[in-house]
């Protein structure tokens, strides 16, 4: 899939911008505080109607302003459509072809992958970095997931509140009774959300053994954090025995303790912890064979390309790793990458589309 | 707002206080009004201090109603074995439309949100154990919404009254009408298949 044609009004510094990218690569350059970033979350939003930099939308619109637009041409499989997003202080509505859609049918019109600096938390950072990149991921494949995720999430929010409430209330049994609803509803979607991500584990691991990105040997596993305690098989029944089990203990630190929002993924480079063992070159390899990985299943699973970000390319990442990201997109994914330095932009000229970025809006330089 | 005359001004902010209503469209309808002839003001006045001054909750389901005990209530023709219990005025009357049911209803004013401190003190639980009392009613249908917070007043309900001897049902709602199959997620679907009637 392409993007062919973006649009942008009272989006963060962008008062109203436009171009026309490239299929394949696409480099907006500029110096920092321009605006660079602000087009890589545009195209992020319109992909995942979720924002990778702010969960409040409303600080996203330009300043005094009260809504912005976002608006796309993406093909795919020869379709073309129009996705476009407008956000208010307080609202965001989804359009496919100019149609307001719900966001279950918005969903998986467009995928888009990206790798920033924040991004490095997965290969160093703490577990939700590592469930945030499989949830994404699984997402990618199947927008319902999405949807149970959220779900999922909300549960776990309510079922805190009252966890908080315990401790002080004059009659606990009442909140323990709520929390047991609470509980069965966790059950039923927490299951999902295990099965979900193992699988996509499972997805991921195939396509790295296939050595396609390096000589380095990289293996991954879903470590759910109920494996301790007993089978996995009957997720559901091992799950509601550890929720039964562990009440108390919910009550006492007054949050929840049991469920898949503990789980991790387990990351071995060479046979070794990459997190706590791995150089931080290697880590960065690692994270570039996850990212790659995650295209490929993309592809496996739904026959196209996601749209692949990457912000601020030489922060992270060498020449060298560079060379070998672009070679295996090369032909694949249309991607979007930004850089604060000329000459780097300018190394690109030969085979890339380049934009420089100034105040938000976008300045196409003659290329090749 | 200094744009505006005080009277208008005060009319958009009183609007604005709507379920639904954002500033543009309280300018919208405050214009309207505006334009619209007196007695057409009057009659929409007249119909807001009407359901203030004679609408109150039926004692027994807790239904808006213009005469207490309502007409759901005091019906002879209505089957009062079986209670339904809904979350909303609003959606006892989706239920009547379907002509389906004829039993008697329960409306709760709300549902389980430990975030939004609704608990089931705030809930309209304790006049429905009251109506159980009696030993007439053998089954409750619990029809709150199929969100998370309708499914867990569902199932504290279904603690509560199970015990009491009583028949409880959650009525087979995991897909809204008119929703694609496709986009049902897993649990909803299970529960449709799970709630499924012969027909
Ligand atoms: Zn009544």
């Amino acid at each position: 899939m392409i993007i062919t044609r973006i649009e942008v009004r009272g989006f963060r510094n962008i008062h109203h911008g436009q171009f026309e990218p490239q299929g394949q690569l696409n480099v907006l350059y500029g110096a920092n505080a321009q605006g660079k970033t602000n087009w890589l979350e545009v195209i992020y939003l319109l992909a995942t109607a979720g924002s990778f930099r702010t969960s409040r939308l409303s600080e996203a619109l330009t300043y005094g302003g009260r809504e912005a637009i976002l608006r796309a041409l993406v093909e795919c499989h020869g379709l073309r459509k129009e996705l476009a997003i407008q956000l208010t202080s307080r609202s965001k509505r989804l359009f496919v072809n100019g149609k307001r859609e719900p966001s279950i049918r918005y969903l998986g019109q467009l995928a888009a992958f990206i790798c920033s600096l924040e991004q490095m938390n997965v290969v160093r950072g703490e577990p939700e970095y590592r469930r945030q990149f499989l949830d994404q991921g699984a997402a990618s494949i199947d927008p319902k997931y999405a949807k149970v995720l959220e779900t999922y999430n909300r549960i776990l929010k309510q079922k805190n509140r009252l966890l908080r409430q315990v401790a002080d209330h004059p009659h606990p049994n009442t909140l323990i009774d709520q929390i047991e609803t609470w509980n069965q509803q966790l059950i039923e979607y927490g299951t999902i959300v295990h099965r979900v991500r193992s699988q996509y584990v499972e997805k991921l691991q195939e396509v790295l053994e296939g050595n396609l990105f390096g000589k380095e040997e990289i293996q991954i596993r879903y470590a759910s954090s109920l494996e301790a305690h007993g089978e996995l098989d009957d997720y559901a029944a091992l799950l509601a025995e550890r929720l039964r089990v562990r009440l108390n203990a919910e009550i006492a630190v007054g949050y929840s303790l049991v469920g898949p929002h503990r789980d991790d993924l387990e990351i071995r480079f060479d046979g070794r912890e990459l997190r706590r063992f791995a150089s931080a070159g290697q880590q960065r390899s690692a994270l570039l064979m996850l990212d790659l990985a995650r295209i490929s299943v993309y592809n496996r699973e739904l026959d196209a390309y996601p749209i692949f970000l990457i912000d601020d390319i030489d922060a992270e990442l060498d020449r060298e790793r560079i060379d070998i990201l672009l070679g295996y997109l090369q032909g694949k994914a249309q991607t979007f990458m930004t850089t604060s330095k000329p000459d780097v932009a300018a190394a690109f000229a030969d085979r890339a589309a380049l934009f420089r970025i100034e105040d938000g809006q976008v300045r196409t330089e003659a290329s090749r | 707002m200094l744009d505006y005359a005080e009277p208008i001004s005060r009319l958009i902010d009183e609007l604005r206080r709507l379920p639904g209503i954002g500033h543009k469209s309280a300018q919208r309808i405050a214009f309207h009004l505006l334009r619209i002839p007196p007695e057409e003001a009057r009659r929409l006045t007249s119909a807001i201090e009407e359901v203030k001054e004679k609408i109150t909750l039926c004692s027994i389901c807790n239904n808006f109603t213009d005469r207490d005990p309502c007409r759901f209530c005091t019906n002879p023709a209505r089957d009062r074995s079986v209670i339904c219990v809904v979350e909303e005025p609003t959606n006892l009357v989706t239920i009547e439309k379907t002509r389906e049911y004829r039993g008697l209803y329960h409306v709760l004013h709300g549902a389980l949100s430990p975030i939004r401190g609704i608990g089931p003190e705030e809930l309209k639980i304790k006049n429905l154990l009251e109506r159980l009392r009696d030993g007439h009613v053998k089954e409750i249908i619990l029809a709150t919404n199929p969100n998370t917070e309708g499914e867990a007043t569902a199932s504290y309900l279904a603690r509560l009254l199970k015990p009491l001897g009583v028949t409880v049902t959650r009525i087979a709602m995991g897909l809204p009408v008119g929703s694609d199959l496709e986009f049902a997620d897993e649990v909803t679907m299970h529960k449709a298949l799970a709630n499924r009637r012969q027909i």
